[in-house]
Protein backbone atom coordinates (compact mmCIF):
# COMPACT_ATOMS: atom_id res chain seq x y z
CA UNK A 1 0.00 0.00 0.00
CA UNK A 2 1.51 3.24 -1.10
CA UNK A 3 -0.89 6.15 -1.44
CA UNK A 4 0.19 8.23 -4.34
CA UNK A 5 1.86 5.24 -5.95
CA UNK A 6 3.80 6.05 -9.06
CA UNK A 7 2.72 4.74 -12.40
CA UNK A 8 4.82 2.08 -14.07
CA UNK A 9 6.42 4.55 -16.49
CA UNK A 10 7.31 6.68 -13.50
CA UNK A 11 8.87 3.72 -11.75
CA UNK A 12 10.85 2.84 -14.86
CA UNK A 13 11.95 6.43 -15.28
CA UNK A 14 13.11 6.70 -11.71
CA UNK A 15 14.95 3.43 -12.05
CA UNK A 16 16.60 4.73 -15.19
CA UNK A 17 17.70 7.89 -13.43
CA UNK A 18 18.93 5.95 -10.45
CA UNK A 19 20.94 3.45 -12.46
CA UNK A 20 22.30 6.08 -14.82
CA UNK A 21 24.22 7.57 -11.95
CA UNK A 22 25.76 4.27 -11.02
CA UNK A 23 29.10 3.07 -12.38
CA UNK A 24 27.83 0.60 -14.90
CA UNK A 25 24.48 -1.01 -15.43
CA UNK A 26 25.66 -4.20 -13.77
CA UNK A 27 24.83 -2.56 -10.47
CA UNK A 28 21.16 -2.94 -11.23
CA UNK A 29 21.61 -6.67 -11.70
CA UNK A 30 23.38 -7.45 -8.46
CA UNK A 31 21.47 -9.40 -5.88
CA UNK A 32 19.76 -6.82 -3.73
CA UNK A 33 20.10 -6.51 -0.05
CA UNK A 34 17.00 -7.29 1.98
CA UNK A 35 15.60 -3.81 1.52
CA UNK A 36 16.54 -3.14 -2.07
CA UNK A 37 13.39 -2.12 -3.85
CA UNK A 38 12.85 0.55 -6.47
CA UNK A 39 13.74 3.87 -4.89
CA UNK A 40 10.46 5.46 -5.93
CA UNK A 41 8.63 2.87 -3.86
CA UNK A 42 10.92 3.43 -0.90
CA UNK A 43 10.07 7.11 -0.98
CA UNK A 44 6.38 6.38 -1.18
CA UNK A 45 6.54 3.90 1.69
CA UNK A 46 8.25 6.48 3.83
CA UNK A 47 5.71 9.15 2.93
CA UNK A 48 2.82 6.84 3.67
CA UNK A 49 4.33 5.77 6.96
CA UNK A 50 4.83 9.39 8.00
CA UNK A 51 1.31 10.36 7.02
CA UNK A 52 -0.24 7.38 8.74
CA UNK A 53 1.82 7.92 11.87
CA UNK A 54 0.44 11.45 12.07
CA UNK A 55 -3.12 10.19 11.69
CA UNK A 56 -2.47 7.63 14.42
CA UNK A 57 -1.81 10.49 16.81
CA UNK A 58 -5.26 11.97 16.21
CA UNK A 59 -7.91 11.70 18.93
CA UNK A 60 -10.76 9.19 18.54
CA UNK A 61 -12.28 8.06 16.37
CA UNK A 62 -9.57 8.59 13.74
CA UNK A 63 -6.48 7.96 15.86
CA UNK A 64 -7.30 4.47 17.18
CA UNK A 65 -8.43 3.25 13.76
CA UNK A 66 -5.37 4.78 12.09
CA UNK A 67 -3.21 2.85 14.55
CA UNK A 68 -4.83 -0.39 13.40
CA UNK A 69 -4.16 0.52 9.79
CA UNK A 70 -0.60 1.44 10.72
CA UNK A 71 0.06 -1.98 12.20
CA UNK A 72 -1.33 -3.69 9.12
CA UNK A 73 0.66 -1.37 6.91
CA UNK A 74 3.91 -2.23 8.66
CA UNK A 75 3.26 -5.95 8.25
CA UNK A 76 2.27 -5.44 4.64
CA UNK A 77 5.30 -3.40 3.68
CA UNK A 78 7.61 -5.83 5.46
CA UNK A 79 6.32 -8.61 3.23
CA UNK A 80 6.47 -6.38 0.17
CA UNK A 81 10.05 -5.47 0.87
CA UNK A 82 10.99 -9.06 1.63
CA UNK A 83 9.94 -10.64 -1.65
CA UNK A 84 7.33 -8.77 -3.67
CA UNK A 85 9.05 -5.56 -4.67
CA UNK A 86 12.77 -6.45 -5.04
CA UNK A 87 12.27 -8.23 -8.40
CA UNK A 88 10.97 -4.95 -9.78
CA UNK A 89 14.54 -3.63 -9.64
CA UNK A 90 15.18 -5.88 -12.64
CA UNK A 91 12.68 -4.12 -14.84
CA UNK A 92 15.10 -1.63 -16.29
CA UNK A 93 17.81 -4.04 -17.41
CA UNK A 94 15.17 -6.45 -18.64
CA UNK A 95 13.57 -3.67 -20.66
CA UNK A 96 16.97 -3.26 -22.32
CA UNK A 97 17.00 -6.92 -23.24
CA UNK A 98 19.41 -7.94 -20.52
CA UNK A 99 18.76 -11.18 -18.73
CA UNK A 100 21.78 -12.59 -17.00
CA UNK A 101 22.38 -15.50 -14.63
CA UNK A 102 23.05 -13.14 -11.76
CA UNK A 103 19.37 -12.27 -11.84
CA UNK A 104 18.50 -15.72 -10.51
CA UNK A 105 18.18 -14.31 -7.02
CA UNK A 106 14.76 -12.99 -8.00
CA UNK A 107 13.29 -16.34 -9.03
CA UNK A 108 12.55 -17.63 -5.53
CA UNK A 109 10.87 -14.31 -4.80
CA UNK A 110 8.68 -14.33 -7.89
CA UNK A 111 7.86 -18.00 -7.27
CA UNK A 112 6.81 -17.09 -3.76
CA UNK A 113 4.60 -14.29 -5.05
CA UNK A 114 2.89 -16.76 -7.38
CA UNK A 115 2.45 -19.24 -4.55
CA UNK A 116 1.08 -16.62 -2.20
CA UNK A 117 -1.23 -14.77 -4.56
CA UNK A 118 -4.30 -15.66 -2.54
CA UNK A 119 -2.61 -14.61 0.69
CA UNK A 120 -1.62 -11.31 -0.89
CA UNK A 121 -5.21 -10.80 -2.01
CA UNK A 122 -6.51 -11.50 1.49
CA UNK A 123 -3.99 -9.03 2.92
CA UNK A 124 -5.29 -6.34 0.63
CA UNK A 125 -8.89 -7.22 1.37
CA UNK A 126 -8.17 -6.98 5.09
CA UNK A 127 -6.52 -3.64 4.52
CA UNK A 128 -9.59 -2.39 2.66
CA UNK A 129 -11.78 -3.52 5.57
CA UNK A 130 -9.69 -1.42 7.93
CA UNK A 131 -9.56 1.50 5.50
CA UNK A 132 -13.36 1.39 5.30
CA UNK A 133 -13.43 1.80 9.07
CA UNK A 134 -10.89 4.60 8.88
CA UNK A 135 -12.97 6.33 6.23
CA UNK A 136 -16.05 6.02 8.40
CA UNK A 137 -14.17 7.44 11.38
CA UNK A 138 -12.75 10.23 9.26
CA UNK A 139 -16.17 11.20 7.97
CA UNK A 140 -17.52 11.19 11.51
CA UNK A 141 -14.70 13.48 12.58
CA UNK A 142 -14.92 15.54 9.37
CA UNK A 143 -11.22 14.88 8.95
CA UNK A 144 -10.44 15.68 5.33
CA UNK A 145 -6.85 14.48 5.50
CA UNK A 146 -7.87 11.10 6.88
CA UNK A 147 -10.62 10.80 4.27
CA UNK A 148 -8.11 11.51 1.54
CA UNK A 149 -5.63 9.03 2.99
CA UNK A 150 -8.18 6.22 3.13
CA UNK A 151 -9.37 6.79 -0.40
CA UNK A 152 -5.88 7.13 -1.81
CA UNK A 153 -4.72 4.01 0.00
CA UNK A 154 -7.64 2.05 -1.43
CA UNK A 155 -6.64 3.18 -4.90
CA UNK A 156 -3.14 2.04 -4.22
CA UNK A 157 -4.36 -1.39 -3.25
CA UNK A 158 -5.78 -1.69 -6.75
CA UNK A 159 -2.44 -0.53 -8.11
CA UNK A 160 -0.75 -3.40 -6.33
CA UNK A 161 -3.21 -6.00 -7.53
CA UNK A 162 -3.58 -4.67 -11.04
CA UNK A 163 0.03 -3.75 -11.78
CA UNK A 164 2.75 -4.58 -9.30
CA UNK A 165 1.91 -8.17 -8.49
CA UNK A 166 1.27 -9.12 -12.14
CA UNK A 167 4.50 -7.40 -13.10
CA UNK A 168 6.45 -9.47 -10.60
CA UNK A 169 4.82 -12.62 -11.97
CA UNK A 170 5.75 -11.66 -15.53
CA UNK A 171 9.34 -11.01 -14.43
CA UNK A 172 9.41 -14.46 -12.86
CA UNK A 173 8.05 -16.15 -15.96
CA UNK A 174 10.55 -14.27 -18.11
CA UNK A 175 13.46 -15.30 -15.93
CA UNK A 176 12.32 -18.91 -15.93
CA UNK A 177 12.07 -18.84 -19.69
CA UNK A 178 15.39 -17.13 -20.34
CA UNK A 179 17.56 -18.69 -17.70
CA UNK A 180 18.08 -22.47 -17.79
CA UNK A 181 17.87 -24.17 -14.43
CA UNK A 182 21.09 -23.89 -12.46
CA UNK A 183 23.29 -27.00 -12.68
CA UNK B 1 -38.83 0.75 19.71
CA UNK B 2 -36.15 1.86 17.28
CA UNK B 3 -36.43 1.26 13.56
CA UNK B 4 -33.57 -1.23 13.60
CA UNK B 5 -34.93 -3.18 16.54
CA UNK B 6 -38.35 -3.26 14.98
CA UNK B 7 -36.96 -4.65 11.76
CA UNK B 8 -34.92 -7.22 13.63
CA UNK B 9 -38.03 -8.33 15.48
CA UNK B 10 -40.02 -8.59 12.27
CA UNK B 11 -37.30 -10.71 10.73
CA UNK B 12 -37.11 -12.95 13.76
CA UNK B 13 -40.85 -13.50 13.65
CA UNK B 14 -40.70 -14.22 9.93
CA UNK B 15 -37.96 -16.79 10.34
CA UNK B 16 -39.73 -18.38 13.27
CA UNK B 17 -42.87 -18.67 11.20
CA UNK B 18 -40.92 -20.12 8.28
CA UNK B 19 -41.76 -17.20 6.11
CA UNK B 20 -38.25 -16.08 5.23
CA UNK B 21 -37.86 -15.58 1.53
CA UNK B 22 -35.57 -17.91 -0.35
CA UNK B 23 -32.39 -16.74 -2.03
CA UNK B 24 -31.09 -13.20 -1.58
CA UNK B 25 -30.06 -14.22 1.90
CA UNK B 26 -33.65 -14.52 3.06
CA UNK B 27 -35.94 -11.74 4.11
CA UNK B 28 -35.54 -9.72 0.93
CA UNK B 29 -39.11 -8.62 1.29
CA UNK B 30 -38.10 -6.64 4.35
CA UNK B 31 -34.92 -5.16 2.91
CA UNK B 32 -34.52 -1.48 3.56
CA UNK B 33 -32.87 0.71 0.92
CA UNK B 34 -32.18 3.43 3.46
CA UNK B 35 -30.22 1.02 5.62
CA UNK B 36 -28.62 -0.26 2.45
CA UNK B 37 -27.38 3.20 1.65
CA UNK B 38 -25.62 3.22 5.00
CA UNK B 39 -24.03 -0.12 4.17
CA UNK B 40 -22.93 1.31 0.85
CA UNK B 41 -21.35 4.31 2.54
CA UNK B 42 -19.39 2.24 5.03
CA UNK B 43 -18.50 -0.70 2.83
CA UNK B 44 -18.50 0.32 -0.83
CA UNK B 45 -18.08 4.05 -1.24
CA UNK B 46 -14.33 3.94 -0.75
CA UNK B 47 -14.10 2.36 -4.20
CA UNK B 48 -17.46 2.80 -5.93
CA UNK B 49 -19.45 5.89 -6.83
CA UNK B 50 -23.16 5.72 -7.55
CA UNK B 51 -23.47 8.52 -10.08
CA UNK B 52 -24.02 7.51 -13.69
CA UNK B 53 -20.77 7.22 -15.61
CA UNK B 54 -18.58 7.96 -12.62
CA UNK B 55 -16.03 5.20 -12.45
CA UNK B 56 -13.47 5.23 -9.67
CA UNK B 57 -11.37 2.42 -8.20
CA UNK B 58 -14.33 0.28 -9.11
CA UNK B 59 -17.02 0.83 -11.72
CA UNK B 60 -20.04 2.96 -10.95
CA UNK B 61 -22.79 1.11 -9.15
CA UNK B 62 -25.45 3.07 -10.98
CA UNK B 63 -27.55 0.54 -12.84
CA UNK B 64 -25.60 -2.40 -11.46
CA UNK B 65 -28.68 -4.53 -10.86
CA UNK B 66 -29.51 -6.23 -14.11
CA UNK B 67 -26.29 -5.50 -15.95
CA UNK B 68 -23.66 -7.97 -17.06
CA UNK B 69 -20.19 -8.27 -15.59
CA UNK B 70 -17.54 -6.26 -17.34
CA UNK B 71 -19.98 -4.02 -19.18
CA UNK B 72 -19.50 -0.51 -17.82
CA UNK B 73 -18.07 1.74 -20.55
CA UNK B 74 -14.78 3.38 -19.69
CA UNK B 75 -13.84 1.00 -16.90
CA UNK B 76 -10.96 -1.40 -17.38
CA UNK B 77 -11.91 -4.72 -15.84
CA UNK B 78 -9.73 -7.58 -14.74
CA UNK B 79 -9.87 -10.60 -17.03
CA UNK B 80 -11.71 -12.45 -14.28
CA UNK B 81 -14.59 -10.00 -14.11
CA UNK B 82 -14.59 -9.45 -17.83
CA UNK B 83 -15.01 -13.13 -18.50
CA UNK B 84 -17.33 -13.98 -15.63
CA UNK B 85 -20.44 -13.79 -17.80
CA UNK B 86 -22.72 -13.09 -14.87
CA UNK B 87 -25.76 -10.88 -14.82
CA UNK B 88 -25.96 -8.99 -11.57
CA UNK B 89 -29.37 -10.00 -10.36
CA UNK B 90 -30.14 -9.81 -6.64
CA UNK B 91 -29.30 -13.46 -6.07
CA UNK B 92 -25.93 -13.30 -7.85
CA UNK B 93 -25.11 -9.98 -6.21
CA UNK B 94 -25.90 -11.48 -2.84
CA UNK B 95 -23.35 -14.24 -3.32
CA UNK B 96 -20.76 -11.90 -4.79
CA UNK B 97 -21.06 -9.31 -2.07
CA UNK B 98 -20.75 -12.04 0.54
CA UNK B 99 -17.51 -13.35 -0.93
CA UNK B 100 -16.31 -11.83 -4.20
CA UNK B 101 -13.63 -14.36 -5.00
CA UNK B 102 -15.91 -17.28 -4.35
CA UNK B 103 -18.09 -16.11 -7.22
CA UNK B 104 -15.44 -14.60 -9.48
CA UNK B 105 -12.12 -16.33 -8.85
CA UNK B 106 -9.27 -14.05 -9.72
CA UNK B 107 -11.17 -10.83 -9.27
CA UNK B 108 -8.94 -8.03 -8.08
CA UNK B 109 -11.72 -6.39 -6.12
CA UNK B 110 -9.91 -6.60 -2.82
CA UNK B 111 -12.82 -6.89 -0.47
CA UNK B 112 -13.58 -9.49 2.17
CA UNK B 113 -17.33 -9.26 1.71
CA UNK B 114 -20.41 -8.45 3.76
CA UNK B 115 -21.08 -11.51 5.87
CA UNK B 116 -24.35 -10.29 7.39
CA UNK B 117 -27.26 -11.43 5.19
CA UNK B 118 -29.50 -8.62 6.38
CA UNK B 119 -26.97 -5.99 5.46
CA UNK B 120 -26.52 -7.59 2.06
CA UNK B 121 -30.25 -7.58 1.45
CA UNK B 122 -30.44 -3.95 2.48
CA UNK B 123 -27.51 -3.05 0.29
CA UNK B 124 -29.01 -4.81 -2.72
CA UNK B 125 -32.32 -3.07 -2.09
CA UNK B 126 -30.42 0.21 -2.22
CA UNK B 127 -28.55 -0.78 -5.37
CA UNK B 128 -31.88 -1.57 -7.00
CA UNK B 129 -32.86 2.06 -6.55
CA UNK B 130 -29.88 3.24 -8.60
CA UNK B 131 -31.62 3.43 -11.96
Amino acid sequence: MRPGAASIPTIALLLAVATASLPGSASAQQAPQARDIPQSLTVEHEETLARLTKLAERPPPVGPQARKVLELYKEHTAREQAFILPPLTLLLPMSEGKVTPDMRWAIPMTDRVRAEQEKIYVEHATMIDELNLLLEAARTANDADAIDFAQTAAADSLNDMELLVPMVLVIGDYLHAKLPPAQ
Amino acid sequence: MSHHRFRALVRLLAVTAGLAAPALGGGAWAADPADGQSVYKTQCSICHAVAPGRNSIGPTLFGVVGRKTGSVPGFHYSPANLGANITWEPATLDKYIESPRAVVPGTIMTYSGVKDATKRADLIAYLETLK
